[in-house]
């Protein structure tokens, strides 16, 4: 079994026919948490969606716990147990907040609903004096941390996350961000895609930086000297 | 429904307890028929965004099915049920799901309704392909003729008992279902986010097909209760469609607890006013036209909708012609009508004059649909209405009545753009063609207008120039057409043009650079009403005789669709649907009579084509001689050249509704 809880080995993909991604080499490494720094437009979301399923690779290898994943449907891959967080924080403004916890059911069965709520408001207790009201009218932060409780509660074995401090106050990004350091702390492997590259380094294991659909620099964040600096310009 | 008018009228003077009891049920009858379907409708709408136009249709074709099975096939009622309600109608809603459904993007609602009133009108071909409207059809009544209850001397049928208790089961079950069952929550919730939906582990595919499965169980099931209480009729079942929607209205198409109540209300309205009022005179098509009027009221008391962005769909752009080039195909049109005039003879040449002038009328949709990006569907009712005008106006085919009918035309627009501004998109649609029923009932009908006879309009007689034989008109309207069209490829290279254009992609955006949106509305809806009465009076004056059956509101969809089909944003389109539908009766003469539904086959089936050419014919074709000839016999266009957008797999825009706000 590889070492590797995702490696992404010359991967290409496209929307229609502009190629986006121009042969990404990536791993993250079985209970490691690694960020992923970039300027807009580089490619980091499409990154993540080449690996959750919602695009397909036009080339290379996406191979997920050593299992060659490529083609893999978003819903082969969560049930496989990739839990991806979506930017724009991947809840269903429709249903309720409740609603929303019981769609975690769907994915595991035995996870009982009681468990699920219990889990969710011992971390978030906003959300638990809001259970009833619908997620489209919660605040961002609010949002945000019902998107995270899919994390929580779902025990994934890999966990992508994206710029989930966007739009954020920075009261709320600091607690989201202690949500994924207490979850990196549990050994959960992720990557984690930040434009604002401070907060993300703080609390990653590894660092990569990828320009225009390419990783150009793989390091402990430590190690990264000015080349984050040079990349990424004031905000890191 | 729509009930025959014969049945609409019979006075009642003094209404006793026990008749007010009956009544009463009566209504909570016929509102628990309209809750069921209205509930469907609402199912398929709230898990795919989707207003299925088709829910009548299919319902009309389950009617029939079990008709076929019960009374052909001599099945008992029980296995003739759960054959057509568990069986042959989620089949078909799983079929209409899979093949087309799937492949819209939820984003183009224009799209959306094309696609759902095709199947409309592929199923009525169908069904007057397989069950020829040439005999009558009665279903058998549910535990035979004298299965009734007397209550207060009055006698209630099990039927009308069985259709309350369906209604208020379909309701509690479908309310339990929904807000309490992983997979009722995740059919909710996938119209959300269809990815999000998948990355939760559940197919949104498998989701939206059972929604469309159910929703056609439950279209199926208001078909038969309505043709076991009423009788088979094709178009009258097609269009339950209209009265759900105004009962699921109420419910902004998301509210079961609404829609039922709006159901109900209709329902007992229904039975209110033909117990209490004295349906004569003007009142006598007033039955018909309830739930029309109940919508406006309930459309005119919703709140309007907002200012929407970023929800354009961007396929194809198609090339603006520019001036001297639609000139010059406006030449070649006359030229070639000039060589073909000649050579046309008796019925196929008033045919082809009556195509040209449905085509001038036509042009009022690449209009309103093509530019605007505003789906309606009244367009029959503005051709009727300048018929009449120029009838009234136009003694001796004076060519100042097709003046007047082009500005009454006008104002009749305008007015109609009022209550219009508030709406969009799938409420619009549903609102003209309510409008379109509306006038048929309440104004051609009327003995005054059409309904009494025949109503004869003088052929248009210019100074100097008989227009009296059918080739000299040919060639006039040819003309007409030719400077119609090169005038709305004007109007959509000025900058009227350009803002049409864009309040379609993004209504906030042309709102905020300071455009006065309304105003644009209503002048558009001005300009194509105004095209749609003149081209009704050529087209009156081609006909010479027409009845209230020549404007038929259902025809109206039929004129859409084909104009679709051939490029909704194409001024060709509009003189090709035209031509079609004048064309297509002659075809039928020569095809058994089991066959003659050509017109339903040619525009529902056709419209399917948009699927792969989003576009239209008349743009696929013209892109892909273009590609091909060398420019120099192409010519010079104005617009810029076509580009294929490339588009990331979108999320649908997602807006928190109301109505679910407030049901949560």
């Amino acid at each position: 079994m590889s070492a590797y809880a995702i490696e992404l080995i010359d991967v290409h993909a496209a929307y229609g026919g502009i190629e986006v991604l121009h042969g990404v080499d990536l791993v993250v490494p079985e209970g490691a948490l690694v960020a992923m720094l970039g300027p807009n437009g580089a490619g980091k979301s499409t990154t993540l969606k080449a690996i959750d399923g919602r695009l397909t690779p036009t080339g290379g290898c996406v191979h997920i716990a050593g299992r060659h994943m490529n083609g893999a449907s978003t819903k082969q891959l969560a049930r496989a147990g990739v839990c991806s967080i979506p930017e724009g924080r991947g809840i269903f403004p429709n249903l309720t907040v409740e609603e929303n916890l019981r769609m975690l059911t769907q994915l595991h069965a035995d996870l009982p609903m009681s468990e699920v709520a219990e889990r969710t408001y011992a971390r978030f207790p906003i959300l638990g004096q809001r259970h009833t009201q619908l997620a489209g009218t919660l605040s961002g932060g609010e949002q945000q941390m019902l998107a995270m409780s899919r994390a929580l509660v779902s025990d994934p074995s890999v966990l992508l996350v994206d710029e989930p401090s966007m739009g954020l106050a920075p009261r709320i990004v600091a607690e989201v961000y202690d949500v994924l350091r207490q979850l990196a702390a549990e050994g959960i492997t992720m990557l984690l895609v930040e434009q604002f590259a401070q907060m993300a380094l703080s609390i990653a294991d590894y660092a990569a930086v990828m320009i225009q659909g390419q990783i150009v620099t793989f390091a402990e964040p430590a190690d990264l000297g000015d080349v984050a600096g040079a990349y990424l310009g004031a905000s890191a | 429904m729509v009930f025959p008018a014969g049945t609409s009228s019979e006075p009642r003077t003094r209404i006793t307890l026990g008749e007010f009891i009956g009544l009463t049920i009566a209504g909570l009858a016929l509102g628990a028929i309209y809750a069921i379907a209205a509930s469907g409708l609402v199912v398929t709408y709230t898990t795919s965004r989707v207003f299925n136009l088709a829910h009548g249709a299919i319902g009309m074709v389950m009617a029939f099915v079990y008709w076929q099975l019960r009374v052909e096939q001599h099945w008992n009622a029980p296995l003739a049920l759960f054959v057509a309600l568990l069986l042959v109608a989620p089949a078909i809603g799983l079929i209409i799901e899979a093949t087309l459904i799937r492949r819209l993007n939820p984003n183009d609602t224009g799209m959306a309704l094309v696609v759902t009133l095709a199947v409309m009108v592929a199923l009525m071909g169908i069904a007057f392909t397989l069950w020829p409207q040439t005999k009558g059809r009665l279903l058998p009544v549910f535990f035979g003729p004298n299965a009734h209850l007397s209550v207060a001397g009055q006698l209630i049928t099990y039927e009308e008992l069985i259709s309350i208790a369906l209604a208020v089961a379909t309701a509690v079950g479908l309310r339990l279902f929904f807000f309490n069952t992983r997979i009722g929550i995740a059919m909710r919730g996938v119209v959300d986010d269809r990815q999000l939906m998948s990355m939760n582990g559940r197919s949104p595919a498998m989701l939206s097909a059972l929604s469309w499965a159910i929703g056609a169980a439950l279209g199926g099931l208001a078909g038969i209760l309505t043709a076991s209480t009423y009788q088979l009729d094709i178009i009258n079942l097609t269009l339950l469609v209209l009265n759900s929607f105004a009962a699921a209205m109420l419910g902004r198409l998301r509210n079961l607890i609404l829609t039922f109540v709006g159901a109900i209300v209709l329902g007992l309205l229904d039975a209110y006013v033909v117990g209490y009022l004295k349906l004569t005179g003007w009142l006598v098509h007033l039955r018909p036209v309830l739930p029309t009027l109940f919508l406006f009221v309930v459309l005119i008391a919703l709140p309007a909708v907002h200012l929407r962005s970023g929800t354009a769909v961007i396929s194809r752009a198609i090339r603006i012609p520019a001036g001297a080039r639609s000139l010059g195909n406006g030449a070649a049109l006359v030229v070639l009508a000039i060589v073909v005039a000649p050579f046309l003879h008796g019925t196929v040449l008033g045919n082809v004059n009556a195509g040209v002038a449905l085509g001038i009328g036509a042009l009022s949709i690449v209009l309103l649909c093509g530019y605007g990006g505003y789906v309606s569907l009244a367009q029959y009712a503005f051709f009727g209405f300048g018929a009449w005008l120029f009838s009234e106006v136009g003694h001796g085919g004076n060519p100042v009545g097709l003046l007047v009918a082009a500005a009454a035309g006008a104002v009749l627009g305008a007015i109609v753009a009022l209550p219009a501004l508030r709406l969009r998109g799938l409420e619009l649609a549903l609102s003209t063609l309510a409008f379109g029923q509306l006038a048929y009932y309440m104004f051609f009908l009327q003995p005054e207008v059409m309904g009494r006879s025949d109503l004869a309009i003088p052929r248009l007689h210019l100074p100097g120039i008989s227009l009296e034989s059918g080739d000299r008109n040919l060639i006039f309207l040819s003309i007409v057409f030719a400077l119609a069209s090169a005038g709305v490829l004007a109007l959509r290279r000025s900058r009227f043009g350009r803002i049409l254009v864009a309040s379609k992609d993004s209504q906030v955006a042309v709102a905020t650079l300071g455009l006065n949106l309304r105003l644009s509305k209503i002048l558009l809806f001005a300009l194509a009403t105004a095209l749609a009465t003149f081209g009704g009076a050529l087209y009156g004056s081609t006909q010479r005789l027409v009845t209230a059956d020549n404007f038929q509101y259902v025809s109206s969809l039929f004129i859409v669709l084909i104009v679709y089909v051939y490029g909704v944003s194409t001024p060709g389109a509009a003189l090709a649907g035209g031509l079609s539908l004048a064309i297509a009766p002659l075809l039928a003469v020569h095809i058994p009579v089991r066959f003659q539904a050509v017109t339903y086959f040619m525009t529902g089936f056709g419209a399917f084509v948009l699927l792969g050419r989003p576009t239209g014919i008349i743009p696929a074709v013209s892109e892909w001689l273009h590609d091909r000839l060398p420019r120099r016999v192409m010519g010079h266009t104005g617009g810029p050249p076509p580009v294929v957008v490339p588009r990331e797999p979108s999320r649908p825009t997602v807006e928190v509704s109301r109505a679910a706000a407030s049901d949560a």
